[in-house]
């Protein structure tokens, strides 16, 4: 297993939102996590990063411990997370956007230009875009950048939440297709989504998650055919 | 205003709380108290006047104490520089059974402390708040001891006078009654006597920028003749820094204040500048025995007036322990105070006596030559040019 | 007209002091969403680092150069004693921190220095005037121009070239994001503390030029002007810090060199209401801290 959750227990306050989620992605794989509104869905990616108060269970990543690791640290891993709703430093510009992205060690900081390159070849909305301000950029444009400014720091494991968030359908396809495509390119992806159907489409397997716990398990096949994913929505939303 | 009220207020607590112990005790004991600011922006004089004060007390132990059987306990208490503080302080020392208060050097923080010892009856003196005002409001039981302000502007006037200036500008700041009364003092002999003051400028303490202070001097025509400030530190060096920078060369005179070694640092821009002080060391005389005595003491010079004028305030109570014959009483020590009369001190000799608690005492003349002070004169003004406080 | 002028270089000259220490603040807010108020200290151990250098028979030249490096130390080391202990606790407590830090530095300087202001000298060819396009302009106002413009300069220069630039400008925006980036959190902050400690410094050096001295509450004053101008342009906004101390400077100059002398004792209060005045108009400063665009 390339990162394991087991057991995950995350708390703010009164409010318990994950309960003992134990989950697992395997190299090379796209795992799809659904569920609701609220169910938990963003604090598990927030916590396998230290960004969330984890407060019981564990995250390993490729053997090793890193529940207690600083997120600078877990990136340095080679484990990162698109946020929800993109979050690019508005006031930088795109390209200071994915510089930074290359900012968590020397050899990457060397190899900077190469893979800024690389992006701009792999999104070439960003191309001409380079000295604007990330805040002035399209809501599509601006998930891209995200996107672009985590793989900036090489990782081997991505952790997506929720990228087709209020973007037209045309947008959500292209950027489905990246997905994709970094999957060929072989990186992991633990994928956060609300579009059940165009998720199911591209992942290995999947979990649902209701009122923070696994409600629902299995290879996407499995849970498109039982017709449970659909109830189990039903029944909570 | 209604910081005085609340003083009051407390003050007549105290007199409630501290009925009987300070009623004359047979003791050989003399307990002074001293409500100094060890700490805040009143420090650097209140921390020399605990030296001065040491100093005095200890000789005076190491002969016997004072007629050779009165010793002397200090007891410093530190005020932070707060009014409200000083007076709580205060309170405490009363209630210690001291028999002798000393205050810290600002006005109000005086006051209140001379409030709160008075309404246990007993005498304070205050070291080296200035203001001649102070004893008036305090009450009948608070001495001053310093060079008074009116007693430095007059000194000042009539020598601008002697040099034969006759348009002078005056720099205020209204921030304290010593940066705002000193220069109004003077220009208050100054025109009385012939001069002429067109110009006032204000300053605000701190603020460091006087440019637009200096470009308005520059305006003035016609140009006055001197210019005379109680500014201090560090107001005062960068007043004159930019005055000079800028070109102008008009004499300066100034104040006590400035009296430090900042200013002798100054280097050529400070030459010249005539500034008026509690003494001057002349060679032999007291304020030169009494500095050897602080190196001696302290191995280091003094680096300024105040342990001088609190080793003068040890000395006008010594005196008034004598005049008393050793009763400690309160009442006795005040009128003892009040009637001393060329008291030999570390700055010259001190006079109450017919003064309303504000002393008759030297003022000397000193005047800045290659980064050095050089004495001008010493002149006691006549009581008749003193402008009433 | 060539008095006002020379009003309008005094102005600058000013302005950009307070600039200097508007932005030493905005740095670390902007970062920590902290007001340093030991801020002005770190100007007092620029003085005292002079006083002590040039006693110990330092060159002046070297003296300046340690009394600036003191100070951006000592603001890192300030930030790991007294405000990284308390960083998951609230603006609130780390501010006391800072006023606590100020009070323990006072008394540190008044016990163990000196509570009496300790000398140190401005090269004498400050004290001089120089004539620039016919204006007589002090030396100490051309230099002080000259430093603030450099250092704005080499500022921004870091900010937008360097990555430890670029990743502070991030973390002033994001902080959770910046950390997701890989980047030491703990790098950013002793960063932003180090600039400001270095801009404190500068400031310090054209302060005590002009003041001759050093004592234990040189920094009061400053860091409340700062305070002020950082408010008036925008709190934790660069830009802003310094438009806000340049105005500061010019309402201060103009307000002394215009208003009727009657009047020059209501100037403070004059002063503080025309800042509270563009406060009213413009409630999050002249140059707000832009929040996200999303
Ligand atoms: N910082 C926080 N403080 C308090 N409660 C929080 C915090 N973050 C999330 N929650 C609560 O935790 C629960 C789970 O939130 P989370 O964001 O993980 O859900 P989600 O599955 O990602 O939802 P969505 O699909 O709407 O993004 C919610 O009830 C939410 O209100
Ligand atoms: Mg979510």
């Amino acid at each position: 297993m390339l990162l394991e959750v087991r057991d995950l227990d995350v708390r703010y306050g009164a409010v318990h939102a994950v309960r003992g989620v134990s989950l697992a992605v395997e190299q090379g794989e796209i795992v799809a996590l659904l569920g609701p509104n609220g169910a938990g869905k963003s604090s598990i990616l927030n916590a396998c990063l230290g960004l969330a108060p984890r407060s019981g269970g564990s995250v390993t990543f490729n053997g090793a411990p890193i529940s207690r690791l600083p997120t600078e640290i877990i990136v340095r891993r080679g484990l990162t997370l698109t946020p929800e709703g993109r979050r690019v430093f508005p006031h930088l510009t795109v390209m200071e956007n994915l510089k930074i992205g290359a900012a968590a060690n020397a050899k990457l900081r060397r190899e900077t230009a190469g893979r800024v390159e690389e992006m701009l070849a792999l999104f070439p909305a960003l191309t001409d875009r380079r000295t604007q301000l990330a805040g002035t950029l399209s809501g599509g444009e601006q998930q891209m950048l995200a996107i672009a400014r985590s793989l900036m720091s090489a990782p081997q494991a991505l952790l997506l939440d929720e990228p087709s968030l209020g973007l037209a359908p045309n947008i959500v396809d292209q950027i489905f297709d990246l997905i994709a495509e970094l999957k060929r390119r072989g990186v992991t992806i633990l994928l956060v989504e609300q579009n059940v159907e165009l998720s199911l489409a591209i992942a290995d397997r999947g979990y649902l998650l209701a009122s923070g716990r696994i409600a629902l398990a299995g290879t996407t096949a499995e849970l498109k055919s039982t017709g449970r994913l659909e109830r189990a929505y039903l029944g909570i939303a | 205003m209604i910081r005085f009220r609340t003083v009051s207020i407390l003050a007549t607590a105290a007199a409630v709380a501290s009925m009987g112990p300070t009623a004359a005790s047979a003791q050989d004991v003399l307990k002074i108290g001293f409500a100094g600011a060890l700490t805040g922006y009143l420090a650097p004089y209140d921390q020399p006047t605990q030296q001065g004060l040491e100093l005095a007390i200890d000789e005076i132990n190491k002969a016997g104490g004072i007629d050779g059987k009165i010793k002397i306990e200090l007891t410093t208490r530190d005020v932070r520089s707060e009014t409200a503080q000083s007076a709580v302080v205060a309170q405490e020392l009363v209630d210690m059974g001291i028999n002798v208060m000393i205050a810290p050097c600002d006005v109000d923080p005086a006051v209140a402390v001379g409030q709160i010892a008075q309404a246990a009856n007993i005498p304070t003196i205050a070291p080296c708040a200035s203001t001649p005002t102070l004893p008036g409001i305090a009450g009948p039981f608070t001495f001053a001891n310093y060079t008074a302000d009116n007693l430095q502007g007059t000194v000042l006037a009539d020598f601008a006078l002697e040099q034969g200036y006759k348009n002078a500008l005056i720099l205020i700041s209204r921030d304290t009654p010593y940066t705002e009364k000193l220069p109004l003092y003077f220009k208050q002999v100054f025109e009385a006597k012939g001069g002429q003051v067109p110009a006032t400028l204000e300053f605000k303490m701190g603020q460091q920028d006087f440019s637009a202070e200096v470009t308005r001097i520059k305006e003035l025509n016609p140009a006055p003749d001197v210019i005379m400030t109680a500014a201090y530190e560090p107001d005062f060096p960068a007043f004159i820094k930019q005055l000079r920078s800028s070109g102008i060369n008009t004499p300066v005179l100034g104040s006590d204040g400035i009296d430090s070694p900042t200013t002798l640092a100054l280097g050529e821009i400070a030459e010249g500048v005539v500034f008026t002080n509690a003494g001057f060391p002349s060679e032999g005389g007291p304020l030169a025995k009494f500095n050897a005595a602080f190196t001696a003491h302290f191995g280091e010079e003094p680096t300024s007036v105040y342990p001088a004028t609190a080793y003068d305030v040890i000395k006008s109570i010594e005196a008034a322990v004598k005049a008393t014959g050793g009763n400690l009483d309160g009442q006795a020590l005040r009128d003892a105070i009040d009637n001393l009369e060329n008291v030999p001190v570390a700055t010259g000799t001190l006079t109450y006596k017919g003064r309303e608690r504000v002393p008759l005492r030297v003022v000397a003349l000193n005047r800045i030559v290659a980064g050095e002070k050089t004495h001008v004169a010493d002149v006691t003004p006549k009581a008749a040019d003193v402008p009433a406080p | 007209m060539d008095l006002f002028l020379q009003q309008v270089v005094n102005a600058l000259s000013l302005g950009g002091t307070y600039a200097l220490l508007a932005l030493g603040l905005a740095v670390v807010f902007s970062v920590l969403g902290l007001i340093n108020f030991a801020h002005g200290e770190l100007m007092t151990l620029t003085g005292y680092a002079i006083f002590f250098a040039l006693a110990a028979g330092l060159p002046y030249p070297v003296a300046l150069v340690l009394g600036v490096l003191v100070a951006t130390a000592s603001a890192v080391v300030m930030e790991r004693v007294a405000f990284r202990p308390l960083r998951n606790s609230n603006a609130t407590v780390m501010l006391l921190s800072s006023f606590a830090v100020a009070a323990m530095l006072h008394v540190l300087f008044q016990n163990l220095i000196s509570a009496r202001p300790k000398a140190i000298p401005a090269p004498q060819f400050l004290m001089r005037n120089v004539e620039v396009l016919g204006l007589q302009i002090g030396a100490v106002q051309l230099v002080s121009i000259a430093v603030t413009a450099i250092s704005l300069l080499g500022l921004t220069l870091f900010l937008r070239r360097s990555t430890l630039g670029i990743a502070t400008r991030a973390a002033a925006s994001d902080f959770n994001i910046t950390r997701l980036m890989g980047i030491n959190a703990n790098l950013v902050i002793s960063t932003a503390f180090a600039i400001s400690g270095l801009l404190a410094g500068i400031a310090a050096l054209l302060w005590l030029f002009q003041r001759g001295s050093v004592d234990p509450l040189m920094g009061f004053l400053p860091v409340l002007k700062a305070f002020i101008a950082a408010v008036l342009g925008g709190l934790g906004s660069l830009s802003g810090a310094v438009v806000g101390g340049l105005l500061l400077g010019f309402i201060e100059v103009g307000l002394r060199a215009y208003l009727p002398d009657g009047m020059q004792a209501y100037r403070e209060a004059i002063g503080l209401t025309i800042v509270i005045a563009v406060l009213f108009f413009y409630p999050s400063g002249l140059v707000p801290r832009r929040e996200a665009v999303r």
